[in-house]
């Protein structure tokens, strides 16, 4: 399509900016990467991964000043890719919000930096920050030379370049011009955190925001909600078949005999079996459900027994787990006392702990996987991080990443369980593919969903907290004892007996996977003289043991570690706030130094109705009919975000009924970059907080997880839903990003035990708070 | 054969007539709206009105739904414009109130169960016009065969959207 070219290329803060050529008509400020949007386009091209290096690879602004955005990165209802960097790049480039016309995400063809969907704001966004300022100064040299005037008699407004009494638009710019910007990144484009943009371009003061901290609607609800949407579970290809998988009967236990298929009742259906792996496909999705459940009936497994059960699980981290097997981790944060420091001359010490939770999806994994007779791989899914997850498919097929392309579409929201690539499903749908010879859809039914997926770990925490003679901590020491945080080998690969990445283990050179319990709660209480804090970890639970290989697999969920060692700190500091006759509120005020934490803590005090008065209340009893109530109180600092948190509860003693009755968040995160949606995710985040604290806990017997459906793991309802005030403090003056919802979902725990405290007098040190846990935290 | 009406158009369905009506939708007849959520009719996200009626097409097999009418999310529209009576011009491009005003409230997080929500929404809705918080929850949680579960935790942002929806229609529509 060029006519001419003109290979001059210049370095605009070291990236290399080119004319390729000239355009008859339209306009470019960078290469199009010769990919028609559609798949078909996509797959006849042959080319599955982006050069990242060409900023078309993260934006591409048309002559008609329209900006599209490439992200690898994926939505899972945050929404910030559609609205924060949408928000980010117009601001970067001083374009209206309305020029972002597209946002293409997560396709491993069709998105060129990889890595997971986490910290989206936190350092992914100064990607596609740093993107737009290399971009925004190509034009500004572009616009320089044009005008024949300085580069520094240049400024940008609403699209509109000006200098020297001439003006022209980014497109007007652009037109008639095949450009090219090279800009310089770092990282491995199939590993976990994939790209980064490295180099210095001058981003924009913050202090000049005006795109950045308004409330712009996410873009990708009204198709959703007018149904317009393909969904992962919708996409359709000619030939597929329905498969659903026969898991073994425990975590341990191998395949002695695959069940056949009652072929008079279901003719079309049949048995597959690689390795462990046992599914039945048929192009009937019904008729594979029903003689799946006739199948599962009929396969024979090993018995297998290794798992402490859920019942016995603290104890068993308390008693028979050896602690010492693999290093120990001592938090960053720990510090001896000066000489001369009060001495401790009363001390709170208690353990605390955390289950196993599901992240729980409302819709089970599913993936349509195409593996054509030329090699090339397909999965249409949804992932947190499909270029990892290529690379996890890759692996276990013995092929070149390039063989392999995901293509993503939106699923159920799950919360971190697939950062890591793989959340279920698509492995055993590219075997099944690859078996058969035309496309598998792998749908997960619920109890797949619950006893094959990996879970966030569970940890005992022994937390003891020193007071001096006026009451303030002298010494805080705490040991978190769990198994590590990720195991990202998919199940389908492992049960296949196919190659995979390694389990967790102590040499294990990834850190994501290297078997250590970091101290993942960031130290907020400054004015504490000593501080300790230790992480012990240990091998997945049941894995060493199982001769699949297979434990409670865990994964990181929401804040992970941080919620499960946040949890035992903030209620512990609840019931030494109570030692020292304190109100927990003050007390947090007293130890805290950060003029941040100081801040939210005393819009808190306003914000929640707060009664300034010592734990427990003067009302608190733990038996009877009659509802108690009480208040309580926490804090995190997570990712450069400051929030707090304050619960009122209703205790029925007696029945050992919490009702939580009203929740309020304060938050500081910094830059606010669309209070609209950061209100929303914290609304959210805050339940799905609740409903960890009141209902949820993984069951497991000997052998194999036992909450298998929404009976047995039940969550939040609308019903139990507590009034909710959520209250944005942003604070852009600080000039930088904390994260959303992920402090509002593991906040509300803590306050909520603290509350417990305050309304009963007996201390809530597990979760969740449901009647039988209740009633024994009573009697104690 | 069974005859069903989806979304105001009469289908004869291949089927066999014990087929949950999920799996009809959505690989017979391209009806993509309702979700598979637990097949089990615990959670709502395969929710569709049957006469008016919120059903889960998850348990529902076909043969109990013939000479009804069955509505998913993507027939709400043209429900709203038959309710009030629009011209095509006139309901061209609308979305239902409901649909509208999950739109304004920016209700959905993930969205998944927002299927269901939406057409519980709209049953209760339409026999309630402007109901309180208390009932809206209740619709939610003991209306059905099991509450509408939302895994993100969207339920205040659905109070604030049924609310809307209830303006909304009491207005006649969005404008």
């Amino acid at each position: 399509m060029s006519t001419t070219t003109d290979t001059e290329t210049v370095l605009v803060h070291g990236a290399e900016f080119s004319r390729r050529g000239f355009l008859a008509t339209g306009g470019v400020l960078v290469v199009s990467v010769g990919l028609a949007p559609g798949m078909a386009g996509a797959q006849a091209s042959g080319t599955t991964t982006l050069d990242a290096t060409r900023p078309a690879s993260w934006i591409e602004i048309h002559a008609d000043n329209s900006v599209v955005i490439r992200t690898g990165k994926c939505d899972f209802g945050q929404s910030s890719i559609y609205t924060a960097y949408r928000q980010a790049v117009a601001e970067e480039l001083s374009m209206p919000f309305s020029a972002m016309k597209e946002t293409i995400t997560g396709d491993t063809d069709r998105t060129p930096d990889g890595g997971g969907t986490f910290g989206l704001l936190r350092f992914n966004l100064l990607n596609l920050r740093k993107a737009a300022a290399y971009t925004r100064e190509a034009v500004l040299d572009l616009a320089a030379r044009k005008f024949g005037v300085a580069r520094g008699d240049l400024s940008i407004s609403d699209g509109v370049i000006s200098g020297g009494g001439k003006s022209a638009t980014y497109g007007e710019l652009i037109a008639g011009q095949d450009l090219q910007l090279t800009i310089p990144v770092s990282g491995e484009v199939t590993a976990m955190m994939g790209l980064s943009v490295t180099g210095n371009p001058p981003l924009k003061p913050t202090s000049q925001y005006t795109v950045v901290g308004k409330s712009f609607p996410n873009p990708i609800i009204r198709p959703k909600v007018a149904g317009k949407t393909v969904w992962v579970g919708d996409v359709k290809l000619p030939g597929m078949v329905h498969a659903r998988m026969v898991f073994p009967a425990t975590l341990g236990s191998k395949l002695v005999e695959a069940g056949k298929v009652d072929a008079a009742q279901y003719p079309n259906a049949r048995t597959v079996v690689i390795g462990n792996l046992v599914a039945v496909v048929s192009p009937n999705e019904w008729e594979a459900v029903q003689a799946a459940m006739q199948v599962a009936g009929a396969t024979k497994w090993t018995e297998w027994k290794g798992l402490p059960g859920h019942d016995k699980l603290q104890d068993y981290f308390a008693k028979q787990v050896n602690w010492t097997e693999v290093p120990s981790t001592k938090s960053q944060f720990s510090k001896a006392a000066p000489a001369g420091s009060p001495a401790a001359v009363k001390t709170h010490k208690a353990a605390y702990f955390m289950p196993y939770f599901k992240h729980a999806p409302i819709s089970p994994m599913v993936t349509l996987a195409d593996v054509r007779p030329d090699g090339s791989v397909t999965l249409h899914t949804h992932s947190q991080n499909p270029q990892y997850l290529r690379s996890h498919v890759a692996k276990m097929l013995g092929v070149s990443n390039d063989k392999v392309v995901v293509r993503t579409y939106p699923g159920s929201g799950h919360y971190g369980r697939s950062n890591g690539g793989s959340a279920g499903s698509e492995n055993e749908a590219v075997l099944l593919s690859r078996e058969l010879g035309r496309p598998v859809r792998v749908q997960w039914m619920r109890a797949d969903e619950m006893q094959w997926s990996t879970q966030s770990s569970a940890m005992l925490s022994q937390v003891t907290i020193g007071l001096d003679a006026s009451g303030r901590i002298a010494t805080y020491a705490a040991e978190h004892r769990g198994p590590p945080m990720q195991d990202d080998r998919p199940i389908g690969a492992i049960l296949a007996g196919l190659p995979t990445i390694d389990a967790p283990n102590p040499d294990n050179a990834n850190p994501f996977y290297k078997l250590a319990t970091p101290i993942a709660d960031r130290w907020v209480y400054g004015a504490v003289p000593a501080v300790d804090e230790t992480g012990f970890s240990t091998y997945q639970i049941g894995e060493r043991a199982s001769p699949l290989k297979v434990g409670l697999r865990d994964h990181s969920m929401r804040t992970p570690i941080q919620f499960q060692q946040n949890f035992p700190r903030e209620t512990a500091m609840s019931e030494a706030a109570a030692l020292a006759g304190k109100d927990p509120l003050q007390f947090r005020l007293d130890h805290v130094t950060d003029p941040r934490f100081k801040a939210i803590l005393e819009r808190l005090r306003q914000e929640s109705g707060w009664t300034t008065r010592s734990s427990p209340a003067p009302t608190a009893k733990a038996t009877g009919t009659r509802v108690v109530r009480g208040q309580g109180v926490s804090i995190m600092l997570r990712d450069n975000g400051y929030w707090a948190c304050a619960a009122q509860i209703a205790v029925t003693p007696s029945t050992g009924e919490v009702k939580v009755e009203r929740m309020t968040l304060v938050a500081d995160p910094g830059i606010m970059v669309n209070p609209m949606q950061l209100k929303r995710q914290a609304e959210a985040g805050c339940l799905m907080g609740v409903s960890e604290a009141l209902h949820e806990e993984v069951t497991f017997d000997e052998g194999t997880i036992t909450s298998v459906d929404w009976s047995g793991y039940p969550i939040l309802t609308a019903e139990q839903m507590p009034e909710l005030k959520i209250v944005l403090a942003g604070n852009a003056s600080v000039g930088n990003y904390g994260q959303g919802s992920e402090s509002a979902n593991a906040l509300a725990a803590p306050a909520i035990a603290a509350a417990f405290f305050d309304a009963t007098g007996k201390p809530a040190r597990r979760l969740p708070l449901t009647p039988d846990h209740v009633k024994a935290m009573l009697r104690a | 054969m069974t005859k069903l009406k989806v979304n105001g158009v009469d289908r004869d369905v291949t089927s066999a007539p014990d087929t949950p009506l999920l799996y009809v939708l959505r690989n017979e007849l391209d009806v993509m709206t309702p979700k598979f959520g637990c097949g089990l009719a615990q959670c709502g996200a395969c929710s569709v009105l049957a006469d008016g009626e919120e059903i889960r097409s998850c348990i529902t097999p076909i043969s109990a739904l013939e000479g009804k009418e069955v509505t998913t999310v993507d027939g709400l529209p043209a429900r709203w414009a038959k309710q009030k009576g629009l011209s095509a011009e006139q309901a061209a491009g609308k979305l239902h109130p409901v649909q509208e005003a999950w739109d304004q409230e920016q209700v959905p997080q993930c969205g998944i169960c927002q299927f269901g929500m939406m057409i519980k929404v709209t049953e209760l809705l339409e026999h309630t016009p402007s109901p309180t918080d208390a009932q809206i929850k209740a619709a939610l949680t003991t209306s059905g065969p099991s509450p509408h579960l939302c895994r993100c935790g969207s339920y205040a942002a659905i109070l604030d959207g049924a609310h809307r929806a209830a303006r909304l229609m009491a207005e006649g529509g969005a404008k």
